[in-house]
């Protein structure tokens, strides 16, 4: 009923701070009697004073006929020894995984704080890794600023030969029309002096240069007839 | 005192007050309350475990509706394991012997079922009067069968209880009487009943756990039919 009823209260019955509850239970010999009942005895009846207290009543009981031998003592007697081997063969296994699942649960918790932790680990990392990186920064600028500047000079050298290319073009192009046009010139001449030559040569004087020509081949050839 | 075998099925009175009452209510002292604690000692940590075992296995197959009936079919199942199991000690008077409170039990279970399904899916409840598939001029013989056998339910369900837990209690009587009648005459003879007497007890250790779990599972199978 006590524990029924514990629902019932709304509020805590006692403000005073509680002693806490002890983590374990009493001490107890042979699963029933408390190991402070044989501390009780020891100073008056000393190890054995328990043992024979209990033989003793036992005996009491049985001689006097106020505990009775009959069927259910046998019934008694098998049911108790099937309660003792169980406990014995697999309370450790039940209380190991009652403390199984005491421990998962507080592993679970656990986890939860170690991966809090762990994170908060990596970020610390990370700001670091930021923070050195801060330090860097400087030689990263020059860097750029340098790569910017040779772009440029690049740039301003390559429009430079560009304009020479171009200028040197078009001088050229005059040089070549003033070459043609002096070529012209002489050409021109040539040709007009040769014409005018052509037309001068009458026909008297070509047929006295034509026979001074066959005079010169005659000597020519009585002089080389003479060197063979 | 002589004992005779139907003195544990009587139920127990002292000084003219009955203590049915107390008999059923004894269980309950052996739970330790839920504690406020978040690491709890042994004990606590398994029946809270056990509890949301029972509770989890139960509720799986019912659907929204079913989960109002945890708290019941629950504490049903506890009530009924405790009692079964207390019932094997010796000088104990169990219960669930008594077919008037097995039935107790049985008889109002079943019906909130029954007018459950009634009520809110009243075509449904009736269709399950009528396996599928079955050939056509078998069906009114079937629907009375099915008739019969929901309304033989509760009774079905309070006295398979009752049978049971009476018919090993009264074994294990007998057996003890034969093993006490014959320690002085034939002791060989009482020493191998003796070991039938324990292979009998490991039984109905497992038949009282059984039968409460059979209990509750068929009473949640018809609210599955049923909710």
């Amino acid at each position: 009923v006590l524990h029924t009823s514990r629902p019932l209260h709304t509020t805590q019955q006692c403000l005073a701070p509680l002693p806490p509850l002890p983590e374990k239970g009493g001490e107890v010999r042979y699963g029933l009697i408390p190991e402070e009942f044989f501390q009780f005895l020891y100073p008056k009846t000393g190890v054995t004073g328990p043992y024979m207290l209990g033989t003793g009543l036992l005996l009491y009981f049985l001689s006097k006929e106020i505990y009775v031998i009959n069927h259910e003592t046998v019934a008694a007697a098998c049911i108790l020894s099937v309660i003792i081997y169980g406990v014995k063969k697999y309370g450790s296994d039940v209380a190991a995984f009652a403390d199984k699942l005491n421990e998962e649960k507080v592993a679970k918790v656990l986890a939860v704080k170690n991966e809090a932790i762990k994170d908060l680990e990596t970020a610390i990392e990370q700001e670091k890794k930021e923070q050195w990186r801060v330090e860097g920064r400087n030689y990263l600028f020059d860097a750029k600023r340098n790569n910017i500047a040779m772009l440029l000079e690049t740039n301003y050298r390559e429009r430079l030969l560009t304009v020479y290319n171009e200028v040197k073009k078009r001088l050229d192009y005059q040089v070549a029309m003033q070459n043609l046009k002096h070529q012209k010139e002489q050409d021109h001449m040539i040709h007009w002096v040769e014409k005018n030559v052509v037309q001068s040569i009458t026909p008297q004087q070509q047929k006295e240069s034509i026979a001074k020509c066959i005079l010169d081949l005659k000597a020519l050839s009585k002089s080389a007839r003479a060197a063979v | 005192m002589n004992l005779s075998f139907f003195d544990q099925f009587a139920s127990p009175c002292f000084l003219g007050i009955p203590l049915i009452l107390l008999s059923m209510l004894f269980p309950a002292l052996l739970f330790p309350a839920p504690n406020s604690r978040w690491i709890t000692n042994r004990l606590s940590t398994l029946q809270l475990w056990s509890l949301h075992s029972i509770t989890k296995h139960l509720m799986t197959p019912l659907n929204k509706k079913g989960h109002k009936w945890a708290l019941i079919l629950t504490s049903l199942m506890m009530l009924l394991l405790t009692t079964n199991l207390l019932g094997l000690l010796p000088y104990t008077f169990t219960p669930t012997t008594q077919l008037s409170m097995n039935m107790a039990l049985a008889f109002p279970l079943w019906l909130a079922t029954l007018l459950t399904g009634l009520r809110n899916q009243p075509s449904i409840s009736l269709g399950h009067l009528l396996p599928e598939g079955t050939p056509t001029p078998l069906i009114p013989a079937l629907i009375m069968i099915e008739t019969t056998s929901l309304l033989i339910r509760p009774l079905a369900l309070g006295v398979r209880l009752t049978a049971n837990l009476t018919a090993g209690h009264l074994l294990i009587q007998l057996i003890s009487t034969a093993i006490t009648t014959l320690l002085p005459i034939m002791p060989t003879v009482s020493i191998l009943t003796m070991s039938i007497l324990l292979l009998l007890t490991i039984l109905e250790v497992a038949v009282a756990m059984i039968q409460a779990y059979v209990f509750v599972l068929l009473l949640s199978l018809y609210l599955q039919e049923n909710i």
